[in-house]
């Protein structure tokens, strides 16, 4: 049985970390310098905050990484008063805050790095910094989650593991960058979204509910809109999806609910979407629905699933 | 009805690993509008379909689609097998165009996806 | 095998005039309209839920003998005006594709 239970949690381990995304567990708004900055200065730094390396910025953007041990072969070459510009390493392995963590394994493996710098994929600016430390934290915190499932699936109260949402609501706040014109990488974020649902031991029925609208909705940015992005809420009582896209927004609301509606081309329906049925089947999904739209803004989708739905016998 | 025999009638083509042929299909649905799928498509059901991209194979993972059968012997970009085997989700082909692929299945007692279930 | 047949045994409901006596060569059932222009023959009668003004454009150019619309699908205003111009069949059952099919199959078998 505790030989199962092991195993169990250790292929949890490995899914995770091809699940969740570095952004997610990086440490944010790092310690940094600037290229300009004497060596010297390192020093305090280097001992308050007790870190061994730290990104070096300019105007934002990540230049260089400057080290413990570059500090001390200036130490020893009598080269203090040069600047961090001289001697940081320019030579930079950045990740992306919207991988997957098992990129940053692999990186961690094959270089033997202590730590990379984490990067907007987008802005390219930097958002963070990931040590191997702060991986297993992450994954440490989302197993605690797993933990506790496993442990109320034993008094048959599935429902009941939503118990500690509100003592940490942000650890189940998901958030799905969505990449608009990116035809095959579409519903990626659904499908990743209803994976964690399942995880955490939702009613099948529910999960097929959200996962259905979050995929329409996905759909929609793709094919319309630029990208966007979808942030998933999880209460005990309900869980609500918000979408979020930069335009071109939809001139009538009313029209584009009603089924059969749609401006899509052909090309777009011999793809196999574009019948004017996906803001209706969002609507016939959900329980609520809220749709604002703002022509050259942007549009807003909400809808929320209750978790006590009427089938429910909880 | 099972896989194998769905597989057996239609003259199917297996295109991944999947070879759980026992495996139970309650109903069949032919449709190559995905929003429709996600719409009407029942959860232990079989997807018949002339459209050939990816998202053939995510909309079967979020409708918990069964399986998923190609029409008219279409090729299969390879993004979509790896997909599948990904999902899990067991992928044929059959030459048959989908008029006498749904015919077949419905003749031999495949029921639809229509409410009640019925015809 | 004709129309009147076909929408006698299988209880379409017509949307549009049509010529009872043509007759139906077979059947095509896609929502992909480039399939449909790919692959369906002249006569062939065309099962899809497609209900937009092209549907029609593509009935005309392959000499489609009819459309029939699943699911209960109402056809755009814009599509039955085309539809009659023309001279476009269309009808609708609430049938979805797979058992309009099936019904179909063993109904054109029959004979």
């Amino acid at each position: 049985m505790l030989a199962m239970a092991q195993k169990e949690e250790l292929t949890k381990q490995q899914e995770l970390i091809y699940e969740m995304r570095i952004g997610l567990v990086m440490t944010k708004n790092p310690v940094s310098v600037a290229p300009e900055m004497q060596m010297s200065k390192l020093r305090e730094i280097l001992q308050t905050k007790r870190i061994s390396g730290m990104p070096v910025l300019e105007n934002g953007f990540l230049v260089g990484m400057v080290s413990l041990e570059d500090f001390i072969e200036c130490l020893t070459s009598d080269a203090m008063n040069d600047s961090v510009a001289k001697h940081m390493s320019t030579d930079v392995i950045t990740l992306f805050e919207n991988d997957f963590l098992v990129t940053a394994v692999r990186e961690f493996e094959r270089t033997g790095f202590g730590r990379f710098p984490v990067l907007n994929r987008e802005t390219g600016e930097l958002v963070g910094i990931l040590t191997k430390g702060d991986i297993l934290r992450g994954v440490a915190k989302k197993l605690e989650v797993e933990f506790h499932r496993a442990e109320k699936k034993r008094y048959k109260n599935k429902m009941h593991i939503l118990d500690h949402v509100q003592a940490d609501e942000t650890r189940f706040t998901f958030q799905y960058h969505i990449v608009g014109n990116d035809f095959n990488r579409a519903g990626e974020a659904a499908g990743n979204l209803k994976k964690n649902l399942k995880r955490l031991g939702l009613p099948p029925e529910i999960i097929r509910r959200v996962a259905i609208a979050s995929y329409e909705a996905e759909m929609n940015l793709v094919i319309y809109t630029s990208g966007g992005y979808m942030t998933v809420r999880i209460s005990p009582e309900m869980i609500t999806v918000n979408v979020f896209d930069n335009g071109p927004g939809i001139p009538d609301v009313n029209q584009a609910m009603q089924e059969g509606y749609s401006t899509a081309e052909n090309r777009i329906r011999d793809l196999g979407f574009g019948a004017g049925m996906g803001l209706p089947n969002i609507k016939k999904c959900s329980d609520e629905m809220l749709l604002r739209s703002k022509i050259g803004k942007g549009t807003n989708l909400r809808f929320s699933v209750k978790l006590y739905g009427k089938n429910d016998d909880n | 009805m099972q896989l194998r025999e769905i597989i057996k009638i239609l003259e199917c083509k297996i295109l991944n690993s999947f070879s759980n042929l026992d495996l139970e299909i309650a109903h069949g649905s032919g449709c190559d509008q995905m929003s429709d799928v996600l719409a009407y498509v029942k959860s232990d059901a079989l997807l018949l379909t002339g459209l050939t991209n990816t998202q053939v194979i995510r909309t079967a993972d979020i409708a918990d689609v069964k399986a998923v059968c190609f029409v008219r012997g279409k090729t299969i970009d390879s993004k979509i097998i790896q997909l599948s085997e990904e999902m899990k989700i067991p992928l044929l082909s059959t030459k048959l165009p989908m008029f006498e692929a749904c015919g077949r299945l419905y003749k031999a007692g495949l029921k639809g996806c229509e409410e009640n279930g019925i015809g | 095998m004709t129309i009147e047949e076909i929408v006698k045994q299988l209880g379409l409901k017509s949307l549009t005039k049509y010529d009872g006596n043509a007759t139906v060569s077979g059947v095509f059932a896609s929502d992909l309209l480039s399939d449909v222009m790919a692959n369906s023959e002249e006569e062939n009668f065309w099962i899809t839920l497609q209900k937009h003004p092209n549907t029609i454009a593509v009935a005309t150019l392959k000499d489609l003998a009819g459309i029939i619309l699943v699911n209960n699908r109402k056809p755009d205003e814009e599509t039955l005006e085309k539809a009659k111009e023309e001279g476009v069949a269309i009808f609708s059952t609430t049938m979805f594709t797979f058992e309009i099919c099936g019904k179909l199959y063993d109904l054109l078998r029959e004979l």
